[in-house]
Formats: structure tokens, sequence, C-alpha cells
């Protein structure tokens, strides 16, 4: 459905029928900075997609103009079929934002019934909506505390919740654990994987998006520079595994020179006293590394096999790290 | 839509209390204070200013034009040099000579421009040092008689036959209820104007707290949500004055007039200070800016507008600049009801200058505040 292309090129994405979100060469610029250039993309229905990119990417601009917060100066934005920003598109959203956005002197309840009514939900069904709501984040015995005396992560659950009460069709998620305590942060990435709607989930956590996320798209500068399933873009831009010899005292050049001779190790090198091999699947040399070295009388001391990962995929296309 | 976001704008003023402190607890404790201060009796002062050389019928027509306080008699009295000497010995608070002989058409308007003035022919304002009270009202019967005399609604002639006489009064002082009657609904607009700065400083504070960007993204049109704040703000407003209005009047016994013309004029009032409040409001980045702005110009138009002094006592250019406030035509409807006791009709023009007001300015901060809530 769409193809990933590396380096500082853009994505080229083929849109597929009638996606939930289309995306297409949005351009936002903010004074002389451009914080969004040429982003194209989908999300299918029951799909999530996590945008995955540092502080300052451009994830909440484009989060923005999608949500009807801001006036792309370029580009299409379409929401089960409506124009993004009009309020067909906007009823179709539901909108968690960063930040909490809940007035802290109301209880969870009276936020919901608020946020509810101004999606024309009332009555009966507002109600069981707050009900069922609430229940799904795990705030069903709290509803009618007040926000203000919730911790930090139930306040973010409550948030959720306001995003979800009118059932969107497309859930939208602006890294909603920043700042959560590990138990609150379970607790949402939990809900988010239940949901079955579409999801965008913009994080700079990289195990967030892996875990959570159908696709990625990762987001640098503003633009989309690369986007596929997790294991396509580590396949792609992750590089290969990583066997860490950790070896004290040994000589270490002959060692990495026995490394070299065998199959399937494509790189060897010094790394900080120890020896670091590159391989195509790390597991499968494994025995044959340390066989190598108790034949040249080398001790051993730790043996570390590392996958690539999206922090790899980052580093690659980019040359800098995800939380930089 | 609307009536959501301003039922829940209230529901979060009551919530905080603010909505209690600023438009139930201040304005009772500010009506408490304005009734024990005015409404009762106790400390009255006995006023007497003589007038001389003015006919009966002249009298009658200057003392409905000087428009002084209920429960003044006019006493006649013997001559000017009476009137001096009565002045002088304390019998008199203060007293006019009228001298026709030294009167033209002219100088009758120098009464009625600058009371206080020096030199007034045709006028001998006599006064005492020690009675404020007794030279002010007989600079108020000196411009009176020259208001009569320069509308010829009294014949010329009948001056040339002197009659003399003292005004005295057992209910002038700080302790009336005229003081009360003017003082109360002069603090219900300042109150009105505060209050309604103060309430859309809610947009700035929404803003920054995110709440805003939440409402945005619900399928509203941007109108619809700064309607819902201003039906909020309009709403506390109305409480407001009304609360003001009913604890002066049935506790301490202020009359404002006409029911009818009062209820048109705290409408009139409460659009034109929340259109002006929250345009001033509109204009702030912040919410500190947004409270010193409402402080600031909520301190000027009050002084202007006549709310903390009766704009008579102000220089003349800003007697004018008075009407160019809404709470300087507030004042004018309520004055009419309450002091002149007009009926409701005598408010109507004041009451479209004030929607006159409403619509400009609130205008100009729709137009403001929109861009606060468009992407």
């Amino acid at each position: 459905m769409q193809q990933a292309v590396g380096g500082s090129e853009a994505v080229v994405t083929t849109l597929g029928p009638s996606p939930m979100l289309r995306c297409e060469g949005l351009r936002k610029r903010y004074g002389d900075r451009l914080a969004v250039d040429g982003v194209t993309f989908s999300i299918a229905e029951g799909e999530c997609y996590g945008l995955l990119g540092p502080n300052g990417a451009g994830k909440t601009t484009t989060i923005s103009m999608l949500c009807g917060l801001a006036v792309p100066d370029e580009g299409d934005i379409t929401v089960d079929g409506f124009e993004g920003g009009t309020l067909e598109a906007k009823a179709a959203v539901g909108y968690v934002p960063q930040d909490l956005a809940l007035y802290p002197d109301l209880s969870a309840v009276e936020n919901l019934t608020f946020f509810g009514q101004l999606y024309r939900l009332s009555g009966k069904e507002l109600q069981t909506r707050i009900g069922e709501t609430l229940e799904l984040v795990g705030l069903a015995d709290r509803g009618k505390d007040r926000i203000g005396t919730y911790s930090g992560g139930m306040k973010r659950r409550a948030n959720m919740a306001a995003g979800l009460l009118h059932r969107p069709k497309l859930l939208v998620l602006d890294e909603p654990t920043v700042g959560v305590d590990p138990q609150s942060r379970n607790a949402i990435l939990e809900t988010v994987g239940k949901l079955g709607i579409a999801v965008l989930y913009t994080t700079h956590y990289m195990e967030e998006a892996f875990k959570l996320c159908d696709r990625i798209g990762i987001i640098d500068d503003g633009h989309l520079i690369a986007e596929g399933t997790a294991d396509a873009l580590i396949g792609d831009h992750g590089g290969r595994d990583k066997v860490h010899l950790s070896c004290d005292g040994a000589d270490l050049d002959e060692l990495a020179a026995a490394c070299r001779e065998l199959e399937n190790i494509h790189d060897v090198h010094e790394v900080d006293g120890n020896l670091e091999l590159s391989t195509d699947h790390g597991p499968a040399v494994l025995s044959a590394v340390v066989a190598v070295a108790t034949r040249h009388g080398v001790d051993l001391t730790g043996v570390e096999v590392r996958s690539p990962n999206l922090e790899d995929v980052f580093l690659s296309l980019t040359g800098k790290e995800l939380r930089d | 839509m609307i009536r959501v976001i301003a039922l829940n704008e209230l529901r979060r003023r009551l919530r905080d209390r603010s909505v209690l402190i600023g438009c139930l607890a201040a304005p009772l404790l500010m009506a408490a204070v304005l009734g024990i201060s005015f409404a009762g009796a106790a400390s009255t002062v006995a006023v007497r200013v003589g007038v001389s050389g003015a006919s009966p019928a002249l009298m009658a027509a200057a003392e409905q034009a000087s428009q002084l306080p209920h429960g003044v008699t006019v006493v006649a009295m013997p001559s000017q040099a009476a009137v001096k000497a009565a002045v002088a010995g304390g019998t008199l608070d203060g007293g006019v000579a009228v001298l026709p002989g030294q009167m033209q058409l002219s100088s009758l308007l120098v009464p009625i421009v600058d009371p206080g003035a020096s030199h007034t022919p045709g006028f001998d304002v006599v006064t005492r040092g020690t009675s404020q009270l007794g030279q002010e009202y007989a600079e108020s019967m000196a411009a009176g008689i020259s208001s009569v005399l320069y509308a010829d609604k009294v014949p010329h002639h009948v001056t040339a036959h002197p009659a003399t006489v003292a005004i005295t009064t057992q209910s002038v002082g700080h302790g009336g209820k005229v003081n009360l009657n003017f003082f109360a609904p002069n603090i219900a607009v300042v109150f009105l104007f505060i209050g309604s700065g103060l309430g859309m400083r809610s947009l700035l504070m929404e803003r920054s707290a995110g709440t805003l960007a939440r409402i945005t993204a619900a399928p509203l049109r941007p109108t619809q949500i700064v309607l819902g704040k201003l039906l909020a703000i309009f709403v506390t407003g109305l409480v407001t004055i009304f609360v003001i209005w009913a604890v002066t009047t049935f506790a301490f016994g202020a009359n404002w007039g006409d029911p009818l013309g009062v209820l048109l004029m705290c409408v009139g009032a409460t659009v034109a200070m929340c259109g002006i409040g929250v345009f001033l409001t509109s204009l702030a980045k912040t919410e500190q800016q947004a409270f010193g702005i409402t402080m600031l110009v909520g301190l000027f138009l009050a002084l202007l507008g006549g709310n903390l002094l009766p704009s008579g006592s102000l220089p003349d250019v800003f007697q004018v600049l008075a009407l160019g406030t809404p709470n300087g035509w507030a004042l004018v409807g309520f004055g009419r009801l309450d002091q002149l006791g007009e009926p409701a009709s005598s408010v109507i023009g004041p009451f479209f200058v004030l929607l006159a007001i409403a619509l400009v300015t609130g205008g100009l901060a729709l137009t403001r505040v929109r861009k606060m809530v468009e992407p």
C-alpha cells in the first residue's frame, strides 16, 4: 500500500481507497520556520498509525491541521470522506491533546458531560457513554471526583476519555504518555490497543510505537522520511544484529581476525576494549563465536546480542538520536 | 451549543466561586455599605439658602430647574442686605441676590456653565466658607434662575418686582436616600464593567489551559464559542445589577425609579458594559494584561462617566466627555428615573445609545475574539 523511501527524500505513499484519514502534501509555515513540509500519509479503518519523531519534528503541527485547529498552507486533508476542518470531519475525530485539557474544578463526569454535549450527545445516551468510557479508562470509581484531585496518570486517562466519549472514527493521541507513571502508561497503551478504531498516535518513545502501531511514519524536521510496518522499517533501515563480546585483557586483534573468518559475520571492530560483530542473525552465529573465543583462549565475561530497533532506523535515516 | 458553552462557563465560575464573589458577595457588600451609609437619617444637616430679587413665579420655576433635593422649603427673605446679613450671621448657609439692573442676556449663561465663577453679572452668590452644601445649593439656585430667564419661560419684567426667599432643607447631607439612589446604580455599573472584563478573561485562561483547543476541535463554529462566553458574561452582569437593585431597594429603601425603566436600563447598561469590557479584554494577550486593562480602563471610565464623583463636580470638558462613555449614558438614564422621577419612556433614548455602544464594541470584540478560536 505504501513504500518507504529513506534518506532525505519524501515518502511516496500510494493511498488506498477511501481511508479514514488521508493527508496529502501538507505544508505549514510559522513565520520563517517550515514546521511541516509536504507530509503525506493515510490511515485505514481500524489501523493504528504511529507518527514517530523527536520533539519539534512536526507531529503536533500535523495533528493540529487534521483536527481543524490549524489551517494548512498547502495540501489536503480528508477525514471519513469529509474535507478536513469541516464540522463533519471534526465530528469524526476524537482529539486527545498532549497537555491535560480538562477543567480541574469539575469532576470527570461533569467534564465529560460538557465535552459530550459539544458532540451533540445528550440525555440517557450521554450518561451511558460517560459510564462506559470511564470504565474503559479505569476511572469508573472516581468519576464524581474533581479532576484537580487526580494523580497525573489519572488525569491523562480522563483526558483520553474526553476524546473517546463520542465514539470517534479516528482517535488522535498526541504523546499521551509523556510524564506518566508506568502503571498509567500501561493502562493507556492497553486501552488504545483494544479500541479497534483508526488511531493516529504520536510519540517519541519507539517502544510504544513498536508495540502499538500497525504502521509507523518517521517524521523529522517537518518531513515524513520513512513509513511502513515496524519490521519493514527495521529490515530496510535498521542495519544488522550486533553481537557484543566482553573480554577482559585478551588479545583482541587475534580474536577479531578469527571472527572475521566466520560465516555470516560482516564486520568486526573494537569498542572500548571489547569486540562488536555485525551479522544478519545474531543468535545463529553465537555458538560459533563462543567456540572461536574458547579456541583462542579468550575468557568471555559477557555476550550480548542486540537486534536493530526503531532507534537505529531513526539514526540511520537522520544521523541523529531519536531523543536529540 | 451557545447555551452549552454558557452553562459550562457559569458552572465553572460557580464552582471556583468567582461568580459568587463577583456577582453576589461584592455587590451585596457594596449595597450594604451604601445602604448603611446613605439610607439612615441620623446625620442629616440642615441647610438654609436665601434668595432675594426674584418673583414667586420665577422662584418656583427656578427651583424645579435647579433640581434641588426633595424636602426643600422656600422661605421669603426681605432684601439682598438681609440675605448677606443672614449668611454672615449663620442664619443662612448661602444665598443668592438677583440684581436685575446688572443683568444681560449673555451673562445669564455664566452661572449655568460655570457655577463657581467669581464674577456672575446679575447675581450675587453669597456664601459662607464653612458651609459647602450652602454654597452648592446657592450656586444651583443661581443656575436655575439663569436657565429659566435664559429660556424666557418667565418674562423678564417680573424680576423688577423683587420677592425674597430662603431655602431650607432638613434632609440633605450624607444621610439622604437621594445619595443612595444616586450611588447604588453608579456602583452597579462599575461592577458590570469589571465583571464583564474579567469574565472574558476566561477565554485567555482556557487558551493557556488547553481546553480551548479541545473545544475548538469539536464540531462548533467559532461564533458559537464566543457567543456562549458572551451569554455567560451577560447573565452574570444582569444578576449583579439585579442584586444591587434588589438589596438597596428592599433592605435600605432606595428608590431607583420606575421599575420598567430600571429594567430597561439594567439590560442596556449590562449589554453596553459587556461589549466594552469584552472588547478591551480582547486587546490583551495574557490574563495578566486583561486584568490590568480592565482595572485601568474601568477606573478611568468610572471617574470620567461620573460613577465615583458626580459629573457635575468635574470640569466642564469632563461633563461632555462623560457622554462618550457607556457608564455616563447609563447614569443619564438611571438619573432620570431616580433623581428626576421621570417615567420609563424617558430612558428609551439612553437605552438605545447603550445598545448602539454594545453593538459597536461587541462587534469589534467578536471580530477580535473570533481570531482566538479560529484555526
